[in-house]
């Protein structure tokens, strides 16, 4: 694991998606599973109950992926990398409308550019046949 | 060239990219729409680069990096020097200066990799380990986005965003913030001519 890059991130960033979406649930005490209002973690990301299980389930795909082989790690950091673009743009429409069923804050946009940057960079960029940086 | 300084150059490419197309927000249609496609090739370029083994067509990108460069410098001496004061405002040091620094790096880098490879002696560089490869993707990304986030800021797009979560119609853009600058500058006891 520790000479692929893909298997090496989605490892790490699985294991701390699933303790960000188990901590979520601290501060999601009495708000709805789709509700557009939701907690703040850590005092900064906005989180309901569909955003901690989301996080819990995208955190598993990447961490099982991770312990499993190259390829698969590969895969599933490009498609989460790519969904978390998505739902970065998609967040700038959402936020403040009736159908942030995520209860999205800018915070949360921030973090999941960011993680689509380096999860998409690394997917698309190693464990390629030459680069040398593979399993 | 190192795998690590690879991702560095489309890093920077993106961030040029993203910038020369927020530059066209404000900008004369003979400078916007050379910029609009200029940083969606560079900004397409970055990504392409990621997915390559080697860095795509490095002669051309070595003169795409420069070439905006030398035309801000001259647009810059030519604003100045006939006093448009039209183009001297779209020609902010803030943007343009950011884009200069990746562009110099990205043409540095490429210009160093030729020269060594003239000078190649045969011998394979190892690979870095995983750890180290994301270490430098990391520290890469993070460069980038705290050079590209103010430079977008500057701009004429950046001014006019509207900050997140505030979607409530008070938002004055910073540039229509009404400033005093005839109350600040008064000198006492002067006269009008």
């Amino acid at each position: 694991m520790t000479k692929s890059p893909n298997r090496l991130l989605g490892t790490i960033f699985g294991a701390v998606y699933i303790l960000v979406g188990l901590l979520g649930f601290t501060v999601t005490n009495g708000v709805g599973f789709f509700a557009t209002e939701g907690g703040l973690l850590l005092g900064l990301f906005e989180v309901n109950v569909f955003h901690n299980v989301a996080h819990i389930i995208i955190g598993a795909a990447l961490f099982l992926a991770g312990i499993s082989n190259r390829a698969a790690a590969r895969t599933i950091n490009s498609v989460v990398g790519f969904a978390y673009l998505v739902l970065g743009f998609a967040g700038l429409l959402l936020v403040g409308s009736a159908f942030n069923i995520l209860a999205l804050n800018a915070a949360d946009n921030v973090l999941h550019f960011a993680s689509a940057a380096v999860l998409l960079a690394v997917g698309l960029g190693a464990d390629k046949r030459a680069t040398g940086v593979s399993a | 060239m190192s795998v690590i300084t690879r991702t560095w150059i489309a890093f920077a490419a993106i961030g040029i990219g993203l910038i020369h197309v927020a530059l066209v927000i404000g900008s004369p249609l003979a400078l916007a729409l050379p910029l609009g496609i200029l940083g969606a090739i560079e900004f397409g370029w970055g990504v392409y680069a990621f997915t390559r083994d080697d860095v795509p067509t490095p002669r051309v990108a070595m003169v795409v990096a420069i070439t905006p460069l030398v035309v801000w410098g001259l647009l810059v001496a030519g604003a100045s020097t006939f006093e448009i004061a039209t183009l001297a405002t779209v020609l902010d040091v803030v943007p343009w200066g950011v884009a200069a620094i990746f562009q110099l790096f990205v043409a540095g880098t490429l210009a160093r990799h030729f020269r060594r490879m003239s000078a190649d002696t045969g011998t394979v560089r190892p690979a870095p380990s995983a750890g180290r490869y994301l270490t430098g993707l990391m520290v890469g990304a993070l460069a980038v986005s705290a050079l590209v986030t103010p430079a977008l800021a500057a701009t004429e797009a950046g001014i006019y965003a509207q900050p997140h979560g505030e979607h409530d119609g008070s938002f004055t853009p910073q540039r229509d913030v009404p400033v005093l600058h005839d109350e600040q500058f008064t000198i006492p006891g002067h006269v009008d001519h």
